[in-house]
């Protein structure tokens, strides 16, 4: 290899990046005031500073391929028994280098951006250039200052490095952070458009259809991403569920909350002219939440399992926010006069209110996430208490939420724009309605025999009124899920019924006509599908209500029974490789008839670099109506005995088959037609060139097909990871409870309450409160005594008293006040409305008449395209 | 694997740099030359006809939309009437404008070609 000083070339590009940035600002800047001549001096520019990204990130992932361990990043994150692809996902591991991957991730979205502008948009372009260069900058900043991926050590150079953590090397993690950090930068593009509308004045629908096809490609790889985290927790953290509500989970599904509400709203300001304040605001909080995701991520002000260590670039990111906060709401003041809408709502019987509604739901389950994820830090900061706000919170409060935003998706397409007669929307509602009666009455009837029954145990979070009410919201919910999946799928398949139907009647066969209809209407089809797959995550997410798990000790040829299967442990192997040696413990999985059903192999894995770090190696069979998750705990080498955890988990499968589709829909909605194909082409006559956007699109499409191999990859191997799995025997629902509701304090695992911590620790607390239970204690006096000892950080959830009260308070006083609101605003539009529409009406008769024929001509032409 | 990869870095690197040079090279001549470019004056004139374009093909889009709802028994044939009209008037506006500015999309189309065969003189 040549001889190169590593570490200071990569710092020397990391300054030249931060000139480049800042000049092509300039410049750009420029060609915005007044001097369009420099527009291409700034789109070179632009061109210049992506490509200055990608040379860093290539002397970096050289670095870690030629173990350069000068480099403390390097050295940190990787050791020379790890194979290339694992120095390669190292990339993006740990703090320093991840910085480096989001600026690289954004710089390719603003080449492809800057590309796809060209001829487009020229007033907006230059200060979307600038405003790209702007959020570069704050990122190469950062790195230069305060996390500097080509740091060097001040003394001696190690001889090997540290390696990535044993968690993090999986193939998960080649494609989870990536999707995730597309999801997140992928904001950027729409929110520097969105800037530059506000700086030029130009707020019409003119923006908003440029920002189109970036948002939908950032809310897909964010949702990828998501789901993507959410496979990697089920299969990697071990501990059985695939989503924690942990601050960093949460940090990622604000924006997609906000961003989810922003797409259904803009498309009242397409069809209506309308809530343009409310989208302008919806866009922004989007990529602030972007920002503000990360900066918890980063700075380690909350306690989390994905958070990188405490640091000081929290305070940049204090800074950022704070300007971007200060800078977007004096922009919106600015140009509140441009951003009056044209209509206003005709009837709260509308599209339009539907998704207003949906809007409030969405805004209101963010302010839930919001409000409990930093409620520890306010906690800290108003009266000095640390105080932990659980999963079980989250449980309670977002299941119902989550069901009303559901019952939105099926309601909204049954709905007209603008007003829907009561008598055609009450028609419309009646066969939804009777498929989720049917469903709920079938699940009373015979849910019980089959295992899924209607109603479930209630737990209660709180010992007041609100705690036994929210644990009958939760028992019911099963039911009141699965009638609303019902109806949500019976909604949007009579949507595609009528709709072929409509074209059934000018001669087509049913699949032309379905071909045709969703051809011509991706966006609403394409939003459809999407639906239908959020419906199939549903039914999974349902499935966790039915949960059964238990442990055991056996020895090889011994079997435990769970559920409808019996596993028979056969026998414990080791295996090596350079990196880790592997222990499997065979087992295999039986009927009820003793026929044999598949083979599982659950592990430990001890790393060479993390020896004090045994992995703990899930095994997962999975089907459509459970899946088998198999937890080997311990096995003792000499004895050949082995202590198993075993859960089913019902439905979890219709997860990731949910998320497939779901993907499906949006690709689906964001492709282009071939109007807009064609308009790309005229524009570039000279030669042929592969879009940019249909370039990111086909790269949603090839991350999308490699999760799905993947998925079906890891289905065959039946193998994954953990640190934290463990084993916990629960007696009954009182223990269930209460052990729920107290979080282990043996240091390491501070967040698991002990019905999942199976640390030593945890395991003689249980034994101590189990004792105190036999001795006739309440289980509020063992909870309160538990909190006296530990302090309030140690409860679950925080108690529903005092300042305690605010974390649900908060969020249910602003729903109801937006609620009212929302109606309030919705009664006083329609007033104005009707008379808009009189007015309009009648000014309509005197228009030009005689361009009638030509706007026939045109409709012909746009159906036949 | 582990000995091409190395390798396949360094190329990558350096033709970026000079990719990244170039491009940087480029935009500095361009800055400093005082050559007002009259392909984007006339973009400008462009995107102006665009969005007009756009705003048509959204009334369009709009008006197929609430006949096919219309036709799927979604709206009333009386709500249908009133929309349909407002919404026909509103793209009878747009193609009006759109007329009113063929002149002058003509005249400037005329005049960069006579500025770029001067020019070519």
């Amino acid at each position: 290899m040549p001889a190169l000083d590593i570490p200071f070339f990569g710092t020397l590009v990391l300054c030249l990046i931060l000139i480049s940035a800042s000049y092509t600002m300039a410049v750009a800047m420029g060609a915005g005031q007044g001097r369009p001549h420099l527009l291409p001096s700034a789109r070179w520019g632009t061109y210049a500073t992506c490509a200055l990204v990608l040379v860093a990130v290539c002397v970096l992932a050289y670095a870690f391929q030629v173990h350069d361990f000068r480099i403390r990043y390097v050295a940190r994150y990787s050791d020379r028994s790890m194979p290339w692809w694992y120095l390669i996902a190292s990339l993006w591991g740990g703090q320093d280098g991840s910085l480096l991957w989001w600026a690289f991730l954004l710089s390719g979205y603003t080449f492809f951006a800057t590309r796809w502008l060209r001829g487009r948009y020229t007033e907006l372009q230059p200060w979307v250039l600038a405003t790209l260069m702007s959020i570069l900058i704050f990122f190469v900043v950062l790195m230069l200052f305060a996390a500097n991926p080509f740091a060097t050590y001040i003394r001696t150079t190690p001889g090997d490095g540290e390696g990535l953590n044993p968690l993090l090397q999986n193939y998960w993690m080649a494609i989870h952070p990536p999707s995730l950090y597309m999801g997140f930068v992928g904001w950027s593009v729409p929110f520097a458009i969105l800037i530059a509308a506000l700086i030029t004045g130009r707020l019409g629908n003119e923006w908003v259809r440029a920002a189109r096809l970036w948002s939908m490609i950032a809310w897909t790889f964010l949702s990828l991403g998501l789901l993507l985290g959410c496979l990697w927790s089920y299969e990697e953290l071990g501990w059985g569920g695939y989503w924690a509500w942990d601050p960093v989970e949460n940090a990622s599904f604000l924006p997609w909350l906000v961003g989810t509400a922003y797409l259904h709203s803009v498309l009242i300001q397409e069809r209506r002219h309308m809530m343009r304040v409310w989208n302008v605001f919806l866009l922004a909080l989007t990529f602030f939440m972007t920002i503000f995701g990360t900066f918890l991520t980063r700075s380690g002000l909350i306690a989390s399992v994905h958070s990188f260590a405490r640091s000081d670039i929290g305070q940049y990111f204090v800074w950022y926010m704070g300007f971007l906060l200060i800078g977007i709401a004096a922009l919106i003041v600015w140009r509140l006069p441009k951003l009056k809408a044209d209509n206003e709502i005709e009837s709260l019987v509308s599209r339009e209110f539907a998704f207003l509604l949906n809007n409030w739901v969405l805004l209101g389950m963010m302010m839930f996430v919001l409000i409990a994820t930093t409620f520890p830090l306010l906690s800290e900061l108003v009266r000095g208490e640390e105080v932990t706000v659980g999963p079980g919170f989250y449980n309670k409060w977002m299941v119902p939420l989550g069901i009303v935003l559901l019952f939105l998706a099926g309601l909204g397409p049954l709905v007209a724009w603008r007003k829907a007669t009561g008598s055609k929307l009450a028609r419309a509602m009646l066969f939804p309605i009777g498929a989720g009666v049917a469903v709920a009455v079938l699940q009373f009837l015979f849910g019980a025999r089959l295992g899924y029954p209607a109603i479930v145990e209630p737990t209660e979070i709180y010992d007041t009124t609100t705690g036994t009410v929210l644990a009958w919201m939760s028992a019911v919910a099963p039911v009141v899920s699965f009638a609303t999946c019902a109806f949500v799928l019976a909604s949007v398949g009579q949507e595609f019924w009528r709709g072929i139907q409509v074209r059934m009647r000018k001669g087509q066969g049913v699949g032309t006509a379905l071909v045709g209809l969703v051809s011509k209407g991706r966006r609403r089809y394409g939003g459809y599908i999407v639906h239908v797959g959020v419906v199939f995550m549903f039914i999974g997410f349902t499935g966790a209500a039915y949960d059964v798990e238990q442990e055991n000790a056996l020895r090889p040829g011994e079997t435990m029974s769970i559920g409808q299967h019996t596993v028979r442990y056969d026998q414990p192997r080791m295996e090596a490789d350079p990196n880790k040696r592997m222990i499997f413990t065979d087992m295999t999985i039986l009927d009820e008839a003793g026929n044999e059903h598949g083979q599982v192999a659950p592990a430990k894995f001890i790393y060479r670099t993390h020896p004090q770090m045994p992995t703990t190696e899930v095994a997962i069979r999975s089907r459509p109506a459970e899946d088998v998750y198999v937890i080997m705990s311990t096995v003792d080498p000499s004895t050949r005995r082995g202590t198993f955890r075993v859960i089913i988990r019902p439905l979890v499968a219709w997860i990731w088959f949910g998320g497939i589709v779901l993907l499906l829909g949006a690709i689906i909605s964001m492709w282009p037609t071939g109007r807009e194909l064609l308009r790309e082409e005229l524009a570039r006559p000279r030669r042929l060139r592969f879009s940019p956007a249909t370039a990111v699109i086909a790269l949603a499409i090839a991350v999308a097909t490699m999760m799905a191999w993947v998925g079906v990859a890891s289905a065959q191997t039946d193998s994954s990871s953990s640190l934290h799995a463990g084993s916990v025997v629960i007696n009954d629902p009182v223990e269930r409870q209460l052990f729920g509701r107290l979080l282990c304090q043996c240091g390491d695992c501070a967040r698991l309450p002990l019905d999942t911590c199976a640390c030593g620790w945890a395991d003689d607390k249980r034994v101590e409160i189990r004792e105190a239970l036999a001795a006739g204690e309440e289980p509020t006096q063992i909870q309160e005594s538990y909190r006296a000892q530990y302090g309030a950080k140690s409860l679950a959830i925080p108690s529903d008293k005092g300042l305690d009260r605010a974390l649900w308070a908060v969020p249910v006083a602003s729903m109801v006040f937006a609620v009212g609101f929302i109606v309030l605003m919705g009664r006083r539009w329609q007033r104005r409305g009707v008379e808009a529409h009189t007015a309009a009406t009648a000014a309509a008769s005197n228009a030009e008449l005689q361009y009638d024929s030509r706007l026939d001509e045109e409709l012909e032409r746009l159906e036949e395209s | 694997m582990s000995d091409f990869l190395p390798w396949l870095f360094i190329v990558v690197a350096s033709l970026a740099m000079v990719a990244g040079l170039i491009s940087l090279w480029l935009s500095l001549t361009l800055a400093f030359s005082d050559e007002v470019m009259g392909g984007v004056r006339a973009q400008l004139t462009t995107d102006a006809r665009r969005a007009l374009i756009a705003e048509k093909e959204a009334l369009l889009q709009e008006i197929r939309d609430v006949s096919f709802e219309h036709d799927a028994d979604k709206i009333s044939d009386t709500d249908f009437e009133e929309l349909n009209e407002k919404l026909r008037a509103q793209a009878r506006h747009v193609l009006h404008a759109l007329d009113a500015g063929a002149e002058t999309f003509r005249n400037e189309a005329e005049a960069q070609i006579a500025e770029r065969l001067a020019d070519e003189a």
